[in-house]
């Protein structure tokens, strides 16, 4: 008796071509712009301030801090891997403080944003500033509605920061090059950096500083125009 | 983002009943902080024993567009060049008036389309 053969035939299927248009940083953009109408309507302003790593953000904020905070209401938000360092020495200011640990993330994005407006009391405060995880290449991608973004550069890393980094300073309103105490030493110029940043970016307003002598806060106030915001 | 790409293009597939997805057709700007080698090479480790595995990635450049509201100049980016350091870099100067231009294109990411099989 000869069995009839079951046989299984492969399917090949259907094949479709679908049309998304599915933009993958767009959803950041949304959530940046619904992040700047809700501080808006709250009547912040926030700066977003970025920098490669040890080039002087905390410290920079810190100054700022210190000459603000009886003017505005403050809070910051300090972005890192891990630890509560930069959130710990800010505090210390007596302004309120949300530390962001992105665990893995080489920078932040509007849902941390997002999230850490939701752990501040927004009827309370007139200014957020917004310390990015340190790195010149990633966070110039992601927007955080921030009214404006800073970028801090510092004469101990190189003469050649800026030039190698065009995308970051193209995002730039300010551009702050600190440790200017150590440019002698370090063989980098002023000058050249703030050439370098005009050639890239010539809307960008570059100022310098020595964040940990406390000198060049108010010339990086002034340029912030925080009040015209 | 080459966990959010392929994450789209999972969620379309699932949503499709698709049993495989044959290619995909990404538009990159140039003037995203993205590397296409780096990212083809992400795509092939997220999407190994997934649905997405041996798919074709296409990925299209899409080419950046500024604009300068003071001459109203309207073109690609221009490039600056440093001969010191053999280095080309992009800048926002505006080749008609050294004022500074807006980016108005060139900074998207998207997925134009998927090839499915279902």
């Amino acid at each position: 008796m000869r069995h009839k053969e079951k046989v299984v035939k492969h399917d090949e299927g259907k094949v479709f071509d679908i049309e998304l248009e599915e933009s993958i940083l767009k959803a950041n953009e949304d959530l940046a712009a619904e992040n700047q109408q809700l501080l808006r309507r709250h009547g912040i302003k926030a700066i977003d301030i970025m920098g490669s790593i040890g080039s002087g953000k905390t410290s920079l904020i810190e100054n700022i801090v210190q000459r603000l905070k009886e003017r505005y209401r403050i809070a910051v938000f300090n972005g890192d891997l891990t630890t509560t360092i930069d959130a710990d020495r800010v505090a210390k200011h007596g302004v309120e403080v949300v530390q962001i640990n992105t665990g893995k993330e080489c920078h932040l994005d509007a849902n941390l944003v997002a999230k850490a407006l939701k752990d501040v009391n927004l009827r309370q405060l007139d200014l957020i500033l917004i310390e990015n995880v340190g790195n010149l290449i990633c966070p110039g991608e992601f927007k955080l509605g921030a009214d404006r973004r800073l970028v801090v550069v510092s004469v101990t890393e190189g003469p050649y920061m800026v030039l190698k980094h065009p995308f970051i300073f193209m995002e730039a309103d300010v551009v702050v090059i600190n440790k200017l105490d150590h440019a002698e030493a370090m063989g980098v110029e002023f000058e050249k950096l703030q050439r370098d940043t005009e050639k890239i970016n010539p809307r960008a307003k570059v100022v310098g500083a020595s964040c940990r002598n406390n000198i060049g806060t108010d010339r990086v106030i002034e340029a912030l125009q925080i009040d015209s915001i | 983002m080459a966990n959010s790409i392929v994450e789209t293009v999972l969620s379309e597939a699932r949503k499709r009943n698709a049993r495989s997805v044959l290619e995909v057709q990404l538009v990159v700007g140039r003037l995203t902080m993205l590397g296409l080698e780096q990212l083809r090479y992400c795509y092939r480790l997220l999407t190994k024993d997934t649905p997405l595995e041996r798919s074709k990635l296409r990925i299209e450049q899409e080419e950046s567009r500024v604009h300068c509201e003071n001459c109203m100049f309207e073109g690609p980016i221009q490039f600056k060049q440093e001969p010191q350091y053999h280095l080309i870099f992009p800048t926002l100067e505006c080749p008609r008036c050294g004022g500074g231009v807006e980016i108005v294109a060139g900074r998207g990411c998207f997925i134009k389309s998927v090839k499915l099989r279902t």
